[in-house]
């Protein structure tokens, strides 16, 4: 990268044949100035968001990374739009690191951090001030040119007007002007473009990233191939937190092409010139484990029993999360009538597509290298990196690669796949490819904690919810996952407890706690975070108030939802959409309300129940979604329909068990997801309340679970209180 | 050296004739459009054609090629605009795009066997293949697609 400089908004930069500009995203302008790359006439290197080439490409960076959510086209969207961009003439390109902090989500600290369906919302006002700014400097510019007031000038996609006289300049032609204004004023609010103009947001471009994935271009890290590459193969633990205590490992150092056999902190590395030997000889290893661990001891089906049995204790400590007026008395009212209920959801893998690999090739004073790695979080990467080697960030070369499913497998674990790595490449001085098989990445799975949710509601005498208590017994995520965080948290996990809040629902007295749990696995994320679990607990248990409440479940909710215009707007499309409650016969519906932070959704599920084999079958689901303004309303409904068929997979085939410390589970053979033949027909309507536009990675999950369960009830007369929804529980439930 | 045909073109790896196909296509022909997602058959990400059969790369040992044709998403189309191709992009199917070398793949196999496949057709041949981000409505459309314009 060629060093930028920041100027003052007085100078500009115009360097031979080249020039260009960017604007941070406060409106300021940095100005980088580079030396032109006979490799890329008509380019200069900048280091911001936005540049213009003469030829009058725009190339507009993205910082987020790219795991299947679109990003790298909603994102770029956002400045065309304000900057007045002809998207076909536009470039995206990929932020791989942020010395000073310029390019990092505000929703993660200013750090490049890639979750939580955050970048829309973190990035928004960003991605438009700087391209407002870069704008108004092409105004500024051409208006002096023409030398007539800037107030008369105006644009087109790419190109600079001056009606009054019918002259004209495209983006390009202005960058090659050899005065350029840059002492515009800052952008402010006013200076944005209302909803009602946008050329860009709100059409369907297509994704960037899609052609190329049709013919097999695009470059995952497991893809990466460097001159002189080796390959590298590991033997983990069996349980977390023990080390090898004697490795036999002849026979595997006898296999032809292995290069060294080097011990890790919980496992044991091969590396080879291939990755088939580098695996061959791994399975020859021959290794003695300490069996010391505590985790030796961990078992899914009492680990989540004790959760259970924890979260109805009601003098057991816990940590208020969300609180409204005061539950204690709102319980405890004459003429109240109490209901209660126990749900519990277990393990679940991410079972992203691509097996995690990272390739790291250090240099030869072993105090840099370069890597590359599909990342939630460059920053994370390249901070771990750096500690690895005992060296400073600025020596790590870092490319973020596209990643083949993320999910929340891919934030905070990333470190420890990279920094094995590095060592690896260290140790054999040469760039190693690391790759670990589907069985390692289940084996050693980062899981969505099992837990479980106990309710205490009451209804008043006219059958209105008033009171509401949840307490949710789960370890933590944000503990095990951050722990730098975490022990500045207060006992607060975001991470487990987001979406228990109900803020749209108008409960007077109100509090959800965290029981916190010890724990018993690697936790992480899993796409929909807390919200997933929340939701499916919290909603189903409104569909057991409603019909204590002696109404129906649509009815029971529009009266919770009547200070939330929104929360009642997405409701009534998809009751509306989905002809709620007339399923065919021998089928029922469901209904779920259920958000993910500000995008708000609602969903209806239409199943039919194999009575035989307690298998059910979805033959329907229906999502009314408010993103607030949807930028690129094909893919927001891409990721909404991923999001369903992912929601209903975790629900009714997923679980991780764990005996003796160990995961049972192996590949998709054993740990298997929802297939073509097993969906629904998908239908979903967005309906736009023009709010600050929010996130659609992860909303179509948390609406899942309830619309299927609240579906059963309809149909059997029995609830379902335990996820997953296997067919053996199914069975068992409507036999009971 | 074993003498492979592989798009079109013989191609000669010194390799053990164990080695799985997907392995000698990613890492001696630099073909990464196959992708390596479960190594036991259970997920269709290495699908590529034998002889225009739909296979599984990872279970299919060098020796099982010799003397067939083997063709990737790499040379599925000369120019990369198969009438699946150009669907997948009318119909903005993949989201991560791992696993979609392989369902383009087992969809191109599809169609040569039946060039107006039913919808059971479709599906009941698409469920070998798995895709994580749930891009399944857009792949039975994106083949109907292709299909009508077939």
């Amino acid at each position: 990268m060629t060093p930028s400089a920041k100027l003052s908004r007085r100078e500009f930069v115009r360097s031979i044949g080249f020039l260009s500009f960017a604007v941070l995203g406060n409106g300021s302008i940095l100005l980088a100035q580079g030396e032109a790359n006979a490799q890329e006439p008509g380019r200069l290197l900048a280091n911001a968001w936005v540049k213009i080439s003469r030829s009058d490409e725009v190339t507009i960076r993205f910082a987020s990374t790219e795991m299947g959510q679109g990003v790298m086209t909603s994102l770029p969207m956002i400045l065309a739009e304000e900057l007045d961009a002809d998207w076909s003439k536009v470039l995206v390109e990929q932020v791989d690191q942020d010395q000073e902090k310029t390019y990092g989500n505000p929703l993660f600290g200013g750090n490049l951090f890639t979750a939580g369906s955050e970048s829309i919302e973190g990035y928004f006002n960003i991605m438009r001030r700087a391209g407002a700014g870069a704008r108004r400097i092409l105004i500024y510019t051409a208006a002096a040119a023409w030398n007539v007031p800037v107030t008369e000038v105006s644009s087109e996609p790419s190109v600079i007007l001056h009606k009054a006289s019918g002259r004209s300049m495209s983006f390009g032609q202005i960058a090659a002007l050899s005065k350029i204004v840059t002492d515009v004023p800052d952008i402010t609010d006013t200076d944005l473009k209302p909803r009602s103009t946008y050329r860009l947001i709100g059409t369907d471009p297509g994704r960037r990233d899609i052609p190329g994935k049709t013919r097999g271009e695009t470059v995952y890290s497991i893809d990466v191939r460097v001159p002189g590459m080796v390959y590298a193969a590991q033997l983990h633990a069996p349980v977390e937190g023990e080390t090898p205590a004697k490795v036999s490992d002849l026979e595997a150092r006898a296999v032809q092409g292995v290069i060294d056999i080097v011990p890790l902190r919980n496992s044991i590395a091969v590396v080879a010139n291939r990755w088939e030997v580098a695996k061959y000889a791994r399975d020859l290893l021959k290794v003695e484990w300490t069996t010391t661990s505590s985790f030796r001891s961990a078992n899914s089906a009492t680990d989540l029993a004790a959760a259970a049995t924890a979260a109805g204790e009601l003098g057991r400590p816990a940590t208020a999360w969300s609180t409204r007026g005061n539950v204690v008395t709102g319980l405890s009212g004459t003429g109240r009538r109490v209901v209660e209920a126990t749900y519990t959801t277990e393990h679940v893998y991410h079972a992203q597509m691509e097996p995690l690999a990272a390739v790291a090739s250090v240099d030869a004073d072993g105090k840099g290298a370069e890597v590359w790695l599909g990342t939630q979080s460059q920053t994370l990467s390249i901070a771990a990196a750096a500690q690895t080697l005992q060296t400073t960030p600025d020596r790590i070369r870092f490319h973020a690669m596209q990643m083949g499913g993320g999910f929340g497998r891919r934030t905070f674990f990333a470190r420890d796949l990279l920094s094995d790595a590095l060592i690896l490449s260290r140790q054999v001085k040469r760039p190693v490819k690391l790759i670990w098989t589907r069985e390692d990445d289940v084996k050693n799975a980062w899981l969505r904690p099992a837990g479980a949710h106990k309710f205490h509601a009451a209804l008043d005498e006219t059958g209105k919810l008033v009171a509401w208590r949840h307490r949710v017994a789960s370890p933590s995520i944000l503990a095990f996952a951050w722990p730098q965080r975490w022990e500045r948290a207060n006992n607060l996990d975001p991470l487990v407890m987001e979406g228990t809040e109900s803020t749209d629902y108008d409960i007077p007295d109100f509090l959800a706690e965290h029981v916190l749990m010890e724990r018993r696995a690697r936790v992480s994320a899993w796409r929909a975070i807390g919200w997933g679990t929340n939701c499916f607990a919290r909603e189903c248990f409104i569909d057991e108030l409603a019909h204590a409440a002696g109404t129906n479940p649509v009815d029971f909710r529009r009266r919770l939802l009547n200070k939330s215009a929104r929360g009642r707007a997405v409701l009534e499309a998809v009751v509306k959409m989905s002809n709620f409650d007339k399923p065919q016969q021998g089928r029922a519906f469901g209904l779920s309300f259920a958000g993910y932070k500000t995008t708000l959704g609602a969903g209806v599920a239409e199943l039919s129940i194999d009575r035989q084999s307690g298998q059910i079958q979805v033959h329907r689901f229906w999502a009314a979604v408010d993103p607030g303004i949807a930028i690129h309303p094909n893919n927001l409904q891409a990721q909404i329909e991923g999001g369903i068929i992912y929601g209903l997979s975790g629900l009714l085939k997923e679980r991780v068990t764990i005996v003796k410390g160990e995961i049972e589970q192996n590949n998709f053979y054993d740990y298997e997801v929802l297939r073509m033949n097993e969906i629904p027909e998908i239908s979903i309507q967005i309906v736009e309340s023009g709010a600050p536009p929010s996130g659609a990675g992860e909303i179509g999950v948390p609406m899942t679970g309830a619309a299927v369960a609240n579906a059963v009830f309809a149909l059997t007369g029995k609830r379902l209180r335990d996820m997953p929804f296997t067919p053996g529980r199914v069975k068992t439930l409507i036999n009971s | 050296m074993t003498a492979l045909t592989i798009n079109g073109k013989t191609v000669n790896v010194d390799t053990d004739l164990q080695t799985p196909l997907l392995w000698i296509l990613r890492e001696k022909l630099g073909l990464t459009g196959t992708k390596f997602g479960c190594g036991v058959a259970s997920c269709g990400a290495c699908t590529v054609h034998l002889d225009g059969q739909a296979i599984y790369a990872c279970q299919t040992p060098l020796a099982a090629v010799v003397g067939k044709a083997v063709t990737t998403i790499e040379g599925l189309s000369p120019t990369g605009d198969h009438a699946l191709q150009r669907a997948w992009i009318a119909e903005q199917v993949p989201q991560c795009g791992y696993c979609q070398s392989g369902q383009i793949m087992r969809a191109a196999a599809l169609l040569s066997a039946i060039s107006r496949p039913t919808r059971g057709q479709i599906v009941n041949t698409m469920s070998a293949n798995l895709c994580r981000c749930g891009t399944y409505p857009r792949i039975v459309r994106a083949i109907e697609r292709a299909a009508k314009g077939a």
